[in-house]
């Protein structure tokens, strides 16, 4: 059931509960979770917070904590699927559920009791109506109704007959009805997207409560840019999004113009910024950062020869010399920065980049800090699938929870030395992928697989790697093939998970087009594939489209794909 | 801070005749080690010689006796820094230590352990008005009523006032009132988290 007064029928019912937070693992969740924390401090509210990463620790998690919570709140987990089956909770169990994922299970949108919604109503959700999909079963029971007894055997024959015919009328319209109700669902199902960030929906319930600081604002941010990077929105959405918090931002951040009432320099201040979409650049160099980012290297074919030339020329006709560029930013010429964005836009425009600034907000605190809000959304992803420390994945999910408080400067940074190196060997994977024809046509998709010897493969045995870095390379790809109908297609992207259990993990993302919109039907494709070649295979994410199978099923897995989607 | 569980006491020592007395909050008077009653037993031969008239032998007499002394006084501040320790375990564990420290105890070291604890309870109660105040608690200013803690380790489930109970998991984090969780923070199982 969706919540139409967030506070009411939310807030104000687990501000005396005890309650329990299950939070996913990926960057908006850890944001709204940060949201909700600052609240429930302000109100001592009790609460204790697990983060699960799929569908098995969330259930291990809820077998183990059911006796003692009454009230369970899911971020980033839980909308779209159907949450009483796999739960089987009792009857004076809550969920609360903020997710951005849609589409919605149905069975969530129309039980009213035990499952609440916390979703923005102008996300375009168009869920069925209920009588289209949900029927009394009254009517099969007459089906079964014993003959009245009549006197006459001529007119109990009649009667008969006229049972007889309504009754395969009634099972003609039922077949009918079911049909139909297959059909809605099919449609209503079949295409996965994301909705509203959890974070922004977590701070308008702050904002409403007039609870709102700053530091929520910024975490709302960061949850509406991971989105952003992440690719699980359209732009429209994005700059939509933007114009929203940027109303916040204002209303927060304005005292600086006044010289008389300016804050500290200690203060925290949001600002707005029209930014370079080159990644980490502040705190890279700028030759580093244009060849790491996506854009630029997908546009400049970086790794060709011809594409090195066309890098140089590039910053030659901006007037950076090499050696000023290969620097660290901050050790850059002042007077080379000063115009730095413009000069940039307007090079980038004649050589076929038109969208290199964005809009986007940065963060200021202290002398030395300042951070745009894609810098945190890589340092804190990179954290969260750190591959280097051993132990259980919970100590990744708190020590990136950490960074995101700004008394941990030290986590910051460190997250965003290990983000540099994550996307410094996405562009060496992209650029042997393409120079060495890796990614083929199946024909309604493309596929390619990594195999166990590539360097850094085992970043990649994580989802949201795995999903950037395909993302990464079916833009390079589209950008390097001169196959009109390849450009148009998805991608399938496989690496090895783990070795010794011999397991392969599948990662399916939408075509790259200028207007699309970011559905993805892999999520259901792959669980029909898999069941129709009985392919051990587990969908323990919480995004449908990424999967993990046996290495020996992955063949025959692939056949039925392309047979199902030819 | 945390003390190491105290080793068990040398058991050496035991033929030396220290005294111990209860102290509460002064530190304990210790007996002194009668002179000439040590274990070394040449000494007394030729303790009796030197009043025989050799007098040779008083140099090395003189010097054993230092020694003698000084090892008396190492082994009293051991002991001492033991019931230091011991005392500290009041503050830290509560008034009922846990059996691995208690297994490494002396006797009379758990004699003066529930003498200190009585003594502090009368303390405590004379202290506070009707109900006493309990001083091992908010040993650090409190700042507020509920705090965030993070689980360092599998400890299980752990019963709050109301009744209610939390499983407490590695990494799990809770948001629980201050004064249950001081005892598991001193312990090492929960981390207190400043935001």
């Amino acid at each position: 059931m969706f919540i139409s007064d967030c506070r009411r029928e939310f807030y104000d019912v687990i501000v005396s509960q005890r309650v329990l937070l299950l939070v996913a693992s990926d960057v908006d969740a850890l944001c709204a979770c940060k949201i909700l924390q600052a609240l429930f401090q302000c109100d001592h509210v009790q609460y204790t917070l697990v983060p699960a990463s799929g569908w098995q620790e969330l259930e291990t998690a809820f077998l183990e904590h059911k006796d003692q919570f009454k009230y369970f709140v899911l971020i980033n987990c839980g909308a779209n699927v159907d949450l009483l089956e796999i739960l089987q909770p009792e009857e004076d169990t809550f969920f609360f559920v903020c997710d951005s994922h849609r589409p919605i299970n149905v069975v969530n949108v129309y039980n009213d009791t035990q499952i609440k919604l916390l979703v923005k109503q102008d996300d375009d959700l168009g869920v069925p109506a209920y009588d289209d999909i949900f029927r009394d079963d009254e009517d099969e029971e007459e089906d079964s109704e014993n003959e009245s007894e009549g006197s006459e055997p001529s007119e109990k024959r009649r009667r008969f007959e006229e049972d007889i015919i309504e009754r395969t009328m009634k099972r003609r319209q039922r077949r009918e009805w079911e049909a139909r109700r297959r059909e809605i669902l099919f449609d209503y199902e079949q295409y996965e997207y994301h909705g509203t960030s959890s974070a922004m929906v977590m701070f308008d319930l702050a904002w409403i409560m007039s609870k709102d600081l700053n530091d929520m604002l910024w975490w709302a941010i960061v949850g509406l840019t991971d989105q952003w990077i992440q690719d699980k929105i359209t732009q429209m959405k994005y700059v939509t999004d933007i114009g929203i918090l940027q109303r916040h931002v204002s209303r927060h951040n304005h005292r600086n113009e006044d010289e008389e009432n300016s804050l500290s320099i200690d203060c925290m201040r949001i600002a707005f910024e029209y930014d370079l979409r080159l990644a980490l650049y502040q705190h890279w160099s700028l030759y580093e950062s244009l060849c790491n980012t996506s854009y630029t290297s997908a546009s400049l074919k970086l790794w060709s020869v011809q594409g090195q030339k066309r890098l140089h020329e590039f910053l030659a006709d901006m007037g950076l010399p090499l050696k000023q560029v290969k620097q660290k930013f901050n050790s850059m010429d002042m007077s080379l920065k000063e115009n730095l964005r413009e000069m940039i836009e307007e090079s980038a425009n004649k050589f076929g980049m038109k969208d290199l600034r964005v809009q986007t907000f940065s963060i200021h605190f202290g002398f030395k800090n300042k951070f745009s809000a894609s810098d945190i959304v890589y340092a804190t992803a990179s954290l969260m699938e750190n591959i280097e420390k051993e132990g259980p994945e919970t100590t990744n999910f708190i020590k990136a929870l950490d960074s995101l408080s700004r008394g941990n400067l030290d986590k910051l940074h460190q997250g965003l030395a290990l983000a540099k190196k994550q996307l410094r060997a996405i562009q060496q994977t992209v650029a042997s992928c393409i120079c060495t024809n890796l990614v083929i046509s199946q024909g309604p998709f493309l596929y390619c697989s990594l195999m166990e010897g590539t360097p850094d493969v085992k970043l990649f045995s994580k989802p949201v790697s795995l999903c950037l870095l395909s993302k990464y390379l079916l833009k390079s790809f589209v950008c390097s093939t001169k196959n009109k109908r390849c450009k148009l297609l998805p991608l399938i992207m496989a690496a090895p998970m783990d070795v010794e259990q011999g397991t392969v993990i599948m990662v399916g993302i939408p075509p790259e087009t200028e207007s699309s919109d970011k559905k993805n039907f892999f999520g259901r494709a792959f669980e029909k594939a898999a069941d129709s070649t009985n392919s051990r295979t587990l969908h323990n994410h919480f995004d449908m489209s990424i999967i993990e199978l046996k290495t020996e099923d992955r063949s025959k897995f692939l056949d039925a794909l392309i047979s199902l989607l030819s | 801070m945390s003390w190491a569980c105290p080793a068990p006491v040398q058991s050496w020592l035991f033929p030396l005749p220290v005294r111990v007395c209860a102290a509460g909050a002064r530190p304990p008077v210790l007996g002194r080690v009668p002179e000439g009653r040590g274990r070394c037993r040449p000494c007394l031969g030729q303790g009796s010689e030197a009043k025989a008239g050799r007098t040779d032998l008083i140099f090395l007499i003189r010097f054993r006796h230092c020694c003698l002394l000084r090892n008396q006084r190492c082994i009293l501040a051991y002991l001492y820094d033991r019931l230091l320790r011991i005392r500290a375990l009041r503050w830290e564990y509560g008034s009922v230590l846990p059996n691995t420290i208690q297994f490494h105890m002396s006797a009379e070291e758990v004699e003066w352990f529930s003498r200190y604890k009585k003594s502090l309870a009368t303390y405590m109660r004379s202290v506070g008005g009707e109900e006493g105040l309990d001083l091992t608690q908010d040993i650090k200013p409190p700042k507020s009523l509920y705090i965030e803690v993070r689980c360092l380790r599998d400890y299980g489930e752990f019963e709050i006032d109301d009744g209610t109970t939390v499983l407490l998991k590695k990494n799990s984090q809770h948001f629980l009132p201050r004064w249950k969780c001081e005892q598991l923070i001193r312990q090492g199982v929960l981390e207190h988290i400043l935001s």
